[in-house]
């Protein structure tokens, strides 16, 4: 299990934890609980994967509200990201260009851990709404919706860094 | 947004996959050793004995203990019969003046009949200059322990009634327990009883009085 999920647990957490020794030990933690209650895993419920996944996901997010780190991210407050039209978006993810893509590398660092941690999810690991939804104990259209407010998130950073 | 617009996004959002791909792969890789040290940890944590818990212990000793303190039953109970039956010879009664009168003059009649006293019959007669240094003496007989005498008479009463009538016990002075100060005192009757003898006694002295001096006269006319 450790050498089939291993790296993939380690780099969820680690992309959650900023500091390494902090993703080494929240990756223990989130073994040495998956080993104590293996017992309760439902193969109907998810993929062995998923499960563990949702539990490195709630390790990480336990561990930060228990650390109370200083996380310095973009707000929305006014919600002008919402302003942003669906077109103007698509075109800024969508035509390959190596400058912007390197832009949105910067502007991820700006956001939440929760939401760099769905984006991930969707575009990096490929996860489907629903499985996203049992990692973090949510419904797909909840992350649906951040899926696309995250989007229009890093639109807006992406603008300001650009500005 | 639905999920299949998401997942067109998906595939159209190149610039975003992209940046995103390139941060992941731009991360620090797992240490070679982090699983390792997980095994060794989970060791660690298997080896070390298991916590013994003992709240449970300690709860389950407390509810024994209330139960048992519920249960028990008070230890005042069979004083309490006991008190039941005596209380006649603890309560101060008052009696008219006349009765007690009538008690000493019977008591004074020459015909000698063993002090027999009847436990419900006998009259607790006391002479009325005592009852009030009695009274002084035990005001508060109506502690928990022992009950009123109108209780103890309805207690006597329901018991009487319920049980079959038992044959009068007979007590003597030895049955009386010179436990408490008001069994000191003594009845009328034993009054009326002393009185008696030391009647007696005086009238023997003097007699025995008249013998030495009648005598003593023979002796000294002799010399």
């Amino acid at each position: 299990m450790l050498e089939r999920y291993g790296r993939a647990v380690f780099a969820q957490v680690a992309r959650l934890v900023p500091s390494f020794e902090d993703a080494e030990e929240v990756y223990q933690d989130v073994f040495v609980k998956v080993f104590k209650n293996i017992n309760m895993y439902d193969v109907e419920q998810s993929s062995l994967k998923t499960w563990v996944s949702h539990i490195a996901y709630n390790e990480s997010i336990s561990f930060l509200r228990h650390k109370t780190m200083p996380v310095i991210y973009y707000e929305d407050r006014e919600g002008e990201a919402e302003k942003l039209s669906e077109s103007e978006v698509e075109a800024t993810f969508g035509h390959p260009n190596p400058e912007t893509v390197q832009l949105i590398r910067a502007a991820l660092k700006h956001l939440p851990p929760d939401e760099r941690a769905i984006i991930t999810m969707f575009y990096y690991e490929e996860m489907s709404l629903k499985e996203i939804a049992y990692v973090t104990e949510s419904i797909p259209t909840t992350i649906a919706s951040k899926l696309s407010r995250t989007r229009k998130k890093l639109c807006k950073i992406i603008k300001m860094l650009q500005s | 947004m639905t999920e299949e617009k998401l997942n067109e996004l998906r595939q159209q959002d190149t610039n975003l996959r992209d940046a995103i791909w390139q941060d992941e792969t731009g991360r620090p890789q797992m240490p070679a050793d982090l699983n390792e040290r997980l095994m060794q940890r989970v060791a660690a944590q298997k080896e070390k004995k298991p916590r013994r818990i003992i709240w449970p212990w300690i709860a389950a000793a407390c509810v024994a203990g209330v139960l048992m303190i519920w249960l028990t039953p008070p230890k005042e109970a069979p004083t309490d019969v006991v008190a039941e039956n005596k209380p006649k010879v603890e309560q101060p009664v008052m009696v008219d003046e006349p009765k007690a009168k009538e008690a000493e003059s019977e008591a004074l009649q020459p015909e000698e009949t063993p002090i027999q006293v009847e436990k419900v019959k006998m009259p607790m007669s006391v002479p009325k200059h005592e009852t009030k240094l009695l009274a002084q003496e035990t005001p508060k007989v109506e502690s928990p322990e022992t009950p009123t005498t109108e209780e103890v008479h309805t207690d006597l009463a329901v018991a009487e009634t319920a049980k079959p009538q038992p044959e009068p016990v007979m007590l003597t002075e030895r049955d009386i327990p010179v436990t408490r100060p008001e069994n000191y005192r003594y009845t009328p009757e034993e009054l009326a009883l002393m009185k008696k003898q030391a009647n007696e006694a005086y009238l023997k002295w003097v007699e025995l009085e008249l013998e030495i001096a009648k005598q003593t006269m023979e002796q000294t006319a002799l010399k």
